[in-house]
């Protein structure tokens, strides 16, 4: 089974895709973010997607909430005072005055190396693009709704209003015309990056080292840039100033393909239980 | 909650306090509805049951045999609308058998699916037929695709990212097993006729016990912090109550096993034991991606462990 989850690598994919090309990705770097929600609605527009409502959440600017079926960029903004408390928590004493910092974050679909949302779904309808994204083939979707809980980011989730899964192509139209991707065209800051994965991580590591040598943003970290995690490395990955839980984001991933084969094993144990406790009380009894 | 070397991990190792986005789930929970957990227990069920055809019989217990393979037919009738109803595009059911792929354990699953339901349509067909043979052939393949039909829902929510569900993976298919097992033999106990229902009985009580047992062994695996949804909220209701029910099977099961009705009222309480502890998985698996710490909490030990 471990065989199993090396085929499902987005490298060994594109390898045998017929027209591969070089993995594009984004590399979201957040200290540049101002929260403009440009590439939210950029998004909407391009991909013909409806608005999640008109609700308020409380939750700073974010009323998006979420990364869902028909949300697939959301920025999560995060204030946090000088004395380490949240505006929320620090009601009150009211040290508004006594600014810290924002912490602003553009989220996106990972299109993971290894996919946990393309290996469950039992028809194939999300596949790996000669670009090495991860999409969801609309016309073979059926709704079964097995890749909302195996996501690692709860990124993809069904969407009631025509009953398929969605989530981010990375506007995959546009990349078939040579165009970029409309949130990273949006992004008047250019925190949002795309372009082709290698060049975009070495240009990552250039400004991580920048930002440290500078010494502003000693607490920056490039978060699924690397290759030796649980999801193999992401095609979209960022610049975090802080822990991952704070923005929303699992500090350890892992795609759940991983474990299957173990998984497998148990469950042939359990089912060799079953006939056995099943022959033992027919043959422990005369009828 | 364990880590990836199976070593459980102590809550108390964790940070006590979680960072959280305004406490909002990391991982989305299923959006499975009630037809769901209730085709996990009615499957596996009817997996369990076509064990238990084979078994009596190739002991000369006809009756009991019958009872179970109509309970088995009776399943597969029962649980491809279900499944079909909770799908989203629901005419692109057939979809699920466009391909077969071995990383998707509902791919899986829908073909052992298939030929379960085949087998046991089929052997039903060829009994009406007077064919007994190839009815008794049919049976046995059954007979095979059971026990993965009843122990593969096991792998399918365990294979997520749900917390409660994927750091149960070890236990959780005992736990489905026993829930089949459990509820096979109450069918048999409550229909079969008394002369041939003892093992039936005795399958039943012993997978009652089974339940119970290995519900004990998969809490031990998730330790303190991951087996909480299983003890609080909705889970925890619901595993209590499949654990009343199972032991209120067990005793009058064994007490009244002269009685006809109280064997009966035995065999219903184990079988709602079994239903319900579907529906308890089910829940807790909600819960546990509902709230953020139980994700970060269960990866902070991991990479703590790893380092």
């Amino acid at each position: 089974m471990s065989d199993l989850y090396d085929d499902t690598a987005a490298e060994r994919e594109m390898a045998t895709h017929p027209q591969a090309e070089a993995r594009k990705g984004f590399f979201t770097d957040t200290t540049l973010c101002i929260g403009c929600k440009a590439c939210e609605v950029a998004c909407k527009e391009w991909n013909q997607l409806p608005a999640d409502g008109y609700s308020f959440t409380g939750h700073s600017y974010d009323n998006t909430g979420e990364l869902n079926g028909s949300t697939w960029r959301h920025v999560a903004f995060v204030e946090q005072l000088r004395n380490g408390a949240t505006p929320q928590e620090d009601e009150q004493q009211v040290v508004r005055a006594d600014a810290g910092r924002w912490l602003m974050e553009s989220d996106v679909c990972k299109h993971c190396t290894h996919a946990a949302c393309l290996d469950v779904c039992p028809t194939g309808a999300l596949v790996r693009t000669e670009f090495g994204t991860v999409f969801v083939q609309q016309d073979v979707c059926n709704g079964c709704g097995y890749c909302v809980p195996a996501c690692p980011f709860g990124v993809i989730d069904k969407r009631e209003y025509d009953g398929h899964a969605g989530k981010c192509t990375l506007c995959y139209d546009r990349l078939q015309d040579g165009e970029t991707p409309s949130c990273a065209k949006a992004c008047p800051t250019e925190s949002i990056q795309y372009g082709d994965l290698e060049e975009l991580r070495t240009r990552a590591d250039a400004r991580l080292e920048k930002l440290q040598r500078e010494g502003r943003y000693t607490d920056a970290s490039l978060y699924l840039r690397d290759t030796d995690n649980g999801i193999g490395g992401a095609g979209a990955f960022f610049l975090l100033l802080d822990k991952p839980e704070v923005y929303g984001l699992p500090p350890d991933p892992f795609d759940t393909t991983r474990d299957l084969g173990r998984l497998w094993k148990h469950a042939a144990y359990a089912a060799l239980a079953l006939v056995g406790v099943t022959a033992l009380a027919a043959v422990g009894t005369r009828r | 909650m364990s880590t990836t070397d199976g070593r459980p991990v102590d809550a108390a190792e964790t940070a006590p306090t979680t960072a959280s986005y305004y406490g909002r789930p990391i991982v989305k929970p299923h959006v499975w509805r009630w037809y769901i957990p209730l085709y996990f227990w009615i499957g596996g069920t009817a997996g369990a049951a076509a064990v238990e055809c084979v078994c009596a019989r190739m002991r000369g217990a006809h009756a009991l045999a019958t009872v179970e393979k109509r309970a088995a037919l009776l399943g597969v009738l029962v649980a491809p609308p279900l499944l079909i109803a909770d799908l989203g595009v629901k005419l692109r059911f057939v979809n699920m058998l466009r391909v077969f792929k071995l990383t998707s354990p509902m791919s899986v699953g829908s073909w052992i699916l298939t030929g379960f339901g085949g087998a046991i349509a089929a052997s039903t067909l060829a009994e009406l037929l007077g064919w007994e043979r190839t009815s008794r052939a049919l049976e046995v393949v059954a007979a095979g695709f059971g026990p993965p039909l009843a122990v593969y829902t096991a792998v399918l929510v365990a294979d997520t990212a749900t917390p409660a569900w994927h750091e149960a993976g070890d236990t959780l298919p005992f736990v489905f097993a026993a829930s089949g097992m459990a509820s096979a033999g109450a069918i048999g106990a409550a229909f079969a006729p008394p002369a041939e229902s003892r093992s039936a009985r005795q399958l039943m009580i012993g997978g009652a016990i089974a339940l119970l047992a290995a519900g004990r062994a998969m809490d031990n695996q998730l330790g303190e912090l991951l087996s909480e949804p299983y003890r609080i909220g909705k889970g925890g209701s619901l595993r209590r109550a499949s654990a009343t029910c199972a032991l209120a099977g067990i005793v009058i099961g064994t007490l009244g096993r002269k009685n006809r009705t109280a064997t009966r009222f035995a065999a219903a309480c184990v079988a709602a034991a079994g239903m319900i502890e579907r529906f308890a998985v089910t829940a807790a698996g909600t819960q546990s991606a509902e709230d953020p710490k139980y994700t970060v909490e269960s990866q902070r030990a991991r990479m703590q462990a790893r380092d």
